[in-house]
Parts: structure tokens; C-alpha cells; sequence
């Protein structure tokens, strides 16, 4: 039955982008690309961070369009996102996945012209280490043993990174890893010019290697990008390059940028926005066929998830997490984020996210999309709580709807008698109370996690190994089980996908049967562009537009 | 000489409401309102639905919006039901005055009961108390309570009753309009012979204040609560509105006009009957407010 229910909506996924004429130019009004112009992209958030060391963006968003990596992606409709060559090739291991060795092109430059050597990408790989400049993507750092080393600022060079001459880098990694070729293409692993980077605010003039340099960086206001005189399209397989600038306006209300490009007059012509558009805006577009052709739905995405404190009364008791399998309503989670199943995703059942190498379907807790609130309230009697829960907190952060889907969440547990109330922070305020808190006082937290790469791995070590717990890490359940950390370890080293895959997804089972969190959809983007951006597409991964391919139309 | 109050307050509230049919219309709104909220649940049972059940099958299933037209309004939902969630409006609604009506009330009772004392010890004790007072109400006239009471909702903890948190507070900041009003209205009674007589005879300032300049405070009193009230309703749904309000699942007409706004496009509804209500009784408490200054107020030679 689950089976039917998944192709149908797959279909409907498929034909909803299509449809949307997003990676097909010979869709309506979308002529191909040309070079040339101002693309705009309109912001909810008041600051970028342009720098490589503290930024976590995927590989195709904004910061790719300033700095270029080791490695990249190519990403199309209805194919697998592959790792493709950027700065070097994708690299080589000769001994199951221990030592990596990567070959940059050549005759590459900086925006200043100043030639990109391998010691650049040490540089700014070891950066990445300095406590001044944390917060980003942080994958490589236990992989590069880096436990005790504080940035290449005090004087100390990373000894795990070899650069024997002025095109080859070596990586050795403390165990083998597969994924290497991956983290390769994180933000950390962009040149930063060897000896440069030490200021804070090196995010706001930060030297170029990709087709935009940061020409004016106005925090809350506008980011404006313009052409990289010594970047060359013909060395880059992985970005056109071919707006003559890129301006990025910050500080934007969602729902206002919503009706700019629905109106698509003037500038809007030439934007898009870059957060989700919200239900109530989806629902206005039904009505609106030239806006609704702008509109672009990922087939699948992130997964939704409610994060249970498993470090926290009564919810360190298993049978208590259990029961919020079924006491869940799935269903109304979906129309509270997107006012349609077919738009807001699947229903989640599972850890690793659709698409991914290995991923498998299966379901610990099977029940209607609707919940069982009886089965719930027959599991928290079984545990001793026959009257239900009392006085839990949920924690949400804000952004995208949360609160209105958080209610949703509120009185589906209702039913089972478990009574919620809604804590709803700013990000910073709650990220001092969920992963930079040492004692945190929630019980629930209500979260989404999109991999940063498409790897099995990356759905489940950042979320369940117990090193990702505080600290910024984003183990918000808590969860820390010595026999799932090892079997993690086991299974970022191996090397075969087909392998590691089967790994993986024993992991999500096991994980699961603990109930540290309650997968509850994966949850589609819809994004809105104007007339003349052209090639606007959202791959099978990730579930966000590729920055890198768009351009303007004439 | 005449009194400052032109005659007992239930005369004139019977007058008022014969006289002017504005003030009429303004209480019965308020009285239909305030019975709505005292009955919340008899009506929302007899409705068949109440305000925290989430129904799909109410909604659109193509986009989440309610099915049917008009925002849903139908004999099943009354006032059709909240888009994404299918929760009953009617029962939001009529819930949501009850929230409106007990934090406006009670806080205008706190507002009201601070101010009197406060005034009136300014009022009848003078020298350093009232420049103390005085000065003190310029401050906290001045004082951006809006911001505060944004700062202090997103930091007390979420286990503190809510409604009685914005009681406190909206009540709390509402005391130097009447304590002014009331402390001026002190300085001309305690001139006045009886008050005299009375201190003169030996009574307290506490029994002063009971027996002889009270009495005497209760027509410009009830007229400055009547009139407060709406303000307090209406910021007890502004701070809702921000979000720092009543916590859901309580309904509230502000939160709802809040979430309703971004619907207005494709489903006025939604933002119609929460607002409506909000009008209602804002608008029924100042015009009954508006009557009874004008029927107690001599100064005032308005008729209607």
C-alpha cells in the first residue's frame, strides 16, 4: 500500500516539475540563457557569510558563486548529484580511502590576480580550525585530527595536509573515508590566500577564486557582486557564469518578495527569491497561472523531524519516545506546512532522505498518516504515565512557519494527552538553548535536516553520533548510544557506496528502535522566479535552485 | 456650588442608555460579547466543535484552504474554518473573546484599582508623595511600555501563567492616566467641607479616602474604565499580533488576525470575523464609555 501511495506521489513530483518547466527550456517563455545583465536575488536573511571557514552553504548556493573548491557538483532533474573536478580533480586514493591526493588545473587565479596554489587550500582548510572562524561545515575536522589544533594563526601547520608542490595536495585522514571527494566540496575546502583571512570581517571583502567578487557588502541592505576578471568559464564545468552581476538584497520579507516576483514587474523580472514561499502564498498562486509557471517544487528535500531530549525526564524513558511515533499526525503536519500532501512531501518514516545511495523504505512504527493517539496513550501507561505528559516544551526557531506547524504538532500530542507549550526564539536565542546550551531545559524541538551531502552519512553522524551533542553540534535529541557511534565509524569507512549504503541504512533501523526523534515528512521547497531567469531548476539533490547554471533571458 | 458628580451612577447609566442611542447600541454589543465569552462553551457545543481539533476534511485538499466558499462558512462551521489547520473559526472566535474579555477586564481592574490609590494618596497627601507620583506617572507615560512588554514576553519562562502575565503587566502600565485624572479630581474634593469636617474631626487619611473622597470618584472612575477597557483589549491582541501574547493553543483574536493577514488574498474570511469581533467590542466599549462621560460629566454639555 505504502508502495502505490510513493510512486503516485513521485509521479505527481516529477510531473510537477516538469510542468514548472524548470530544467526544460523549451518550457514557456523560458529561451535559454544569455550572457549579461544584473540577477537579483532577494534574501530573508540579514547577512551572508562569505566566509569559506564559517559558512554552511551546499556547494550551488550564493558563497559558490564567490569562491570555488576543491570539488563540486553537477546536479539535473530526475539524475543522481554527482562530485565533479572545481579547483582540482576529485581526487585519488591508493590505499582504501586513508590518504587523498587532489591535482589543481592550471593557470588558475584569485580575483587579485595572485596564482591559486595547493598551500592556498591548506590555508584555508587549517583556518577552518581557528576558533575565531568556527561555525561552518565541519566535516573534515575530526577526519584531519585537527582535535587540538587551533588554526594556522598561532604559527602551527596542520601536519594531516601535505602540499608537495604547488598543484598537488595530500589529505591523510585519521581512518578511511569514503566520502572524501564530498567534504571536499565544502565551503572549508575554498582557497583562502596563504598568510591572509586573520580579520573578522574577512566575510565581507573576501578574495574571490569563482566568477563574482564581493564589490560592496552592506550588512541588512545589499550584497553586490560583480565579475572576477580573472576567473575563466573555460576551467569551470561546474558554474556559467553568466549574469555580468549578481545583487543580493538582504533583510527581505518573505511573503512581500512572494508578491514581487509574483507581480514580476520591473527589476523582480530578473530575481528570485531565495527562502521558501510560505502555504498562504502557494495557495494565492493556485490562482495565478503566469506566477504558478514561475514556481519551482523540489520532488523531495530535508527531513522534517521532532527532536526528543532523550537526555531529559520522562523522555529518557524509550517506550515514552515510542509513543510519540504514533501519537504524531503526519497528515496535518503536511497541510500546516504547505496546505497539500503533494506539496509539502511525503510522509518520513525513515532517517536517511529520499534519493540517497543505499537509502531504505521501512517503517518501525507503522500507523495512519493521521497517528494513533490510542496506541500512544497505551504505550505511555505501559511506561507509568497513564494520564499522559504534562508541562513539555517544545523549542522551535521562528523561521519558515515553524510556530503554525508546531501547533500542528501541539494538538496531535494533545490527543494523546500529552500537553505541549510553544516556545518560539529567534535563531541565535535558540541556538543558545539547543545546541550551545550545556543542560538544556527543552523536551521537544521541532527541526528539519537537509544532508550537505548526498550521502547517507550525512543524514545520520551529524544528528545521532554523541560528538555532535552541544557545542553547535546539531544532535538536538541528545541521543548517545556507544554501539551506534561505532557502527557510524564502521560505516564512513568504507569505501564501496553499495556497502556503505547497506551500512547506513542498518544504522537508520537501530537508531530508530531507540525513537530519539519522530521523522515526520520530507519536506518539498517551492521556490519563485522571475520572467527572465532562465534555467531554473531543482535537482534531485539538493532541494534548493542551483545558483551556479541560472542566467537572464532576453 | 455643585457636586462634581451630577448625579449617582446607576441614574445615570439608566439615562444615559435611554437618551443615547449610541451608548445603547455600544452596551449591547459589549453585554452580547461579553455573554458570548461567558457561554464559550455552551455555544461552541452547540455548534458541535471547539477551537483546538485540527480537520482536514474541512479543507481544500489542493492547497489547504477551506473548502467551500466564503472561507468555509457553512451550518457545520459557522464562520468556516482557519486555513492549513481546519480548526473551527466560530469556536476560535467566541473562545478568543473570552481570552479578550477576562485580560481586558482584569487588567483594566488592576490599571483602574492603582490608579485611584495612587492618585488619590498624591491628591490628599501632597508635598513630597505627590511630586514623588507625579513625577513618576510622567515617566511611565513616557516609558516605551510596548517595547518592554515585547522584551519581558520573550523572556519570561513559558511556565509562568500567560493571561496572568499580561494582565499584570498591561495593567500595571495603565495606572498614570487615572492616577493624573483621579489626583485632580482629589485636589478639588479635599477643598470641599465635608472632607474638611471629616479630617478635622480626626479621621484617618485611609478612612477619608473610604468614607467621603471614594464615594465621590466612582462616576469619572467607571467612565475612565469603561474607556480603558477597549485599549486594553486592544493591546492584549497587539502583542498577540507580535507574537508575544497569549500562547497558543489558547485562541486569541490577535494571534488569529496575525496569521489571517498573510490569507487575505485568498481567504478574507479569515480575517473577517476575528477583526469584526475585535471592532465590535472595541467600538461597543467606547460609545457606551463616550455616554456615560457625557451623562456624568457636567462640563459636558454634548447631548446626543
Amino acid at each position: 500500500m505504502y508502495r502505490k501511495k510513493f510512486l503516485a506521489v513521485v509521479l505527481l513530483g516529477a510531473l510537477g516539475v516538469s510542468a514548472c518547466g524548470a530544467n526544460d527550456q523549451k518550457a514557456s517563455g523560458d529561451a535559454k540563457p544569455e550572457k549579461g545583465g544584473t540577477l537579483r536575488i532577494l534574501s530573508e536573511s540579514r547577512s551572508i557569510n562569505f566566509d569559506p571557514a564559517k559558512s554552511q552553504n551546499l556547494a550551488i548556493t550564493q558563497l559558490a558563486l564567490v569562491h570555488r573548491r576543491l570539488t563540486g557538483w553537477q546536479n539535473a532533474v530526475g539524475q543522481p548529484a554527482k562530485v565533479v573536478p572545481d579547483l582540482a580533480d576529485t581526487g585519488k586514493t591508493t590505499d582504501g580511502g586513508r590518504t587523498w591526493t587532489f591535482t589543481l588545473q592550471d593557470g588558475l587565479k584569485f580575483s587579485d590576480g595572485t596564482p591559486i596554489t595547493s598551500a592556498d587550500v591548506k590555508w584555508g582548510v587549517e583556518r577552518s580550525f581557528a576558533p575565531a572562524f568556527g561555525g561552518g561545515l565541519g566535516y573534515h575536522k575530526d577526519l584531519l585530527g585537527g582535535g587540538d589544533y587551533k588554526g594556522p594563526f598561532e604559527g602551527k601547520e596542520l601536519d594531516s595536509i601535505k602540499t608537495p608542490d604547488e598543484k598537488t595536495i595530500v589529505f591523510t585522514l585519521t581512518r578511511p573515508y569514503g566520502d572524501w571527494p564530498w567534504i571536499a566540496s565544502t565551503p572549508a575546502f575554498a582557497p583562502v590566500p596563504k598568510g591572509k583571512g586573520a580579520e573578522a570581517d574577512y566575510a565581507e571583502h573576501a578574495i574571490a577564486s569563482g566568477p563574482y567578487q564581493i564589490a560592496s557588502y552592506q550588512k541588512g541592505v545589499e550584497v553586490k557582486l560583480s565579475r572576477n576578471p580573472h576567473w575563466e568559464a573555460a576551467k569551470d564545468q561546474v558554474r556559467t557564469g553568466l549574469p555580468d552581476e549578481v545583487v543580493i538584497q538582504l533583510g527581505q520579507e518573505a511573503s512581500v518578495v512572494s508578491q514581487r516576483l509574483a507581480a514580476d514587474s520591473g527589476d523582480d523580472k530578473f530575481a528570485f527569491g531565495a527562502s521558501f514561499v510560505s502555504p498562504a502564498q502557494l495557495a494565492q498562486l493556485q490562482g495565478n497561472a503566469a506566477a504558478k509557471s514561475r514556481l519551482v517544487t523540489s520532488k523531495s528535500g530535508a527531513v522534517a523531524y521532532l527532536g526528543l531530549n532523550t537526555q531529559k525526564a520522562p523522555l529518557n524513558n524509550v517506550k515514552v519516545r515510542q509513543a510519540f511515533q504514533y501519537a504524531v499526525n503526519k497528515a496535518a503536519y503536511q497541510v500546516a506546512s504547505a496546505g497539500s500532501a503533494a506539496l509539502a512531501g511525503d510522509t518520513a518514516s525513515t532517517l536517511i532522505t529520499q534519493g540517497i545511495e543505499g537509502r531504505e523504505q521501512f517503517d518501525l512504527y507503522p500507523t495512519k498518516p493521521e497517528g494513533d493517539p490510542e496506541k500512544a496513550k497505551q504505550l505511555l501507561a505501559e511506561a507509568g504515565f497513564p494520564n499522559g505528559l504534562d508541562n513539555l516544551t517544545l523549542v522551535l526557531n521562528k523561521s519558515n512557519n515553524l510556530t503554525d506547524k508546531s501547533e500542528a504538532i501541539q494538538a496531535a500530542l494533545a490527543r494523546a494527552n500529552i500537553k505541549v507549550t510553544i516556545r518560539s526564539l529567534e535563531t541565535d536565542a535558540y541556538e543558545t538553548e539547543t545546541n550551545l546550551a550545556e543542560n538544556p531545559a527543552y523536551d521537544l524541538t521541532l527541526a528539519s535536516w537537509q544532508p550537505d551531502f548526498p550521502s547517507a552519512n550525512s543524514n545520520i553522524q551529524p544528528l545521532f553520533a554523541s560528538s555532535e551533542i552541544g557545542r553547535g553540534g546539531y544532535n538536538l535529541s541528545r541521543y548517545s548510544n556507544a554501539e551506534v557511534d561505532k557502527l557510524i565509524g564502521e560505516a564512513q569507512s568504507t569505501v564501496d557506496p553499495v556497502e556503505a549504503g547497506r551500512k547506513w541504512a542498518a544504522i537508520d533501523k537501530r537508531i530508530l528502535q531507540d525513537s530519539p526523534v519522530v521523522p515526520l515528512i520530507y519536506t518539498r521547497n517551492s521556490f519563485l522566479h522571475g520572467s527572465k531567469v532562465g534555467n531554473f531548476f531543482i535537482a534531485d539533490f539538493p532541494a534548493y535552485p542551483n545558483y551556479l547554471q541560472l542566467g537572464l533571458t532576453k | 456650588m455643585s457636586s462634581p458628580v451630577a448625579r449617582s451612577v446607576p441614574a445615570a447609566v439608566r439615562s444615559v442608555l435611554a437618551r443615547d442611542r449610541w451608548a445603547l447600541a455600544g452596551t449591547v454589543a459589549v453585554v452580547v460579547i461579553g455573554l458570548v465569552a461567558i457561554f464559550a462553551d455552551v455555544l461552541t457545543a452547540i455548534e458541535g466543535h471547539d477551537p483546538y481539533t485540527y480537520d482536514s476534511t474541512a479543507l481544500d485538499p489542493a492547497n489547504g484552504l477551506p473548502a467551500g466558499s466564503f472561507g468555509g462558512v457553512s451550518g457545520e462551521h459557522w464562520f468556516g474554518v482557519e486555513p492549513l489547520t481546519g480548526r473551527d473559526l466560530f469556536a476560535i472566535v467566541v473562545h478568543g473573546a473570552r481570552t479578550s474579555f477576562l485580560i481586558g477586564l482584569a487588567a483594566t481592574l488592576v490599571s483602574i484599582g492603582l490608579g485611584v490609590l495612587i492618585g488619590a494618596a498624591a491628591g490628599y497627601l501632597g508635598g513630597w508623595v505627590d511630586r514623588v507620583i507625579t513625577w513618576s506617572a510622567d515617566v511611565f507615560l513616557g516609558f516605551p511600555y510596548l517595547v518592554f512588554m515585547i522584551a519581558l514576553g520573550a523572556v519570561v519562562p513559558a511556565d509562568f501563567p500567560r493571561a496572568l502575565l499580561l494582565i499584570i503587566v498591561i495593567g500595571f502600565f495603565g495606572w498614570p492616566t487615572t492616577a493624573r485624572i483621579v489626583r485632580s479630581q482629589v485636589l478639588t474634593l479635599k477643598e470641599r467641607n465635608f472632607v474638611k469636617a471629616a479630617r478635622t474631626l480626626g479621621a484617618s487619611p485611609w478612612q477619608v479616602f473610604r468614607t467621603e473622597l471614594l464615594p465621590n470618584l466612582w462616576g469619572p472612575v467607571l467612565v475612565m474604565a469603561t474607556l480603558s477597557v477597549p485599549g486594553k483589549i486592544g493591546l492584549e491582541a497587539a502583542l498577540s499580533f507580535l507574537g508575544v501574547g497569549v500562547l497558543p493553543p489558547t485562541p486569541s483574536w490577535g494571534r488569529s488576525i496575525s496569521a489571517a493577514i498573510d490569507w487575505v488574498a485568498v481567504d478574507p474570511a479569515f480575517l473577517l470575523f476575528p477583526g469584526l469581533a475585535l471592532f465590535a467590542v472595541t467600538w461597543g466599549f467606547n460609545a457606551l464609555g463616550d455616554g456615560l462621560r457625557d451623562a456624568l460629566d457636567p462640563k459636558s454639555g454634548v447631548r446626543r
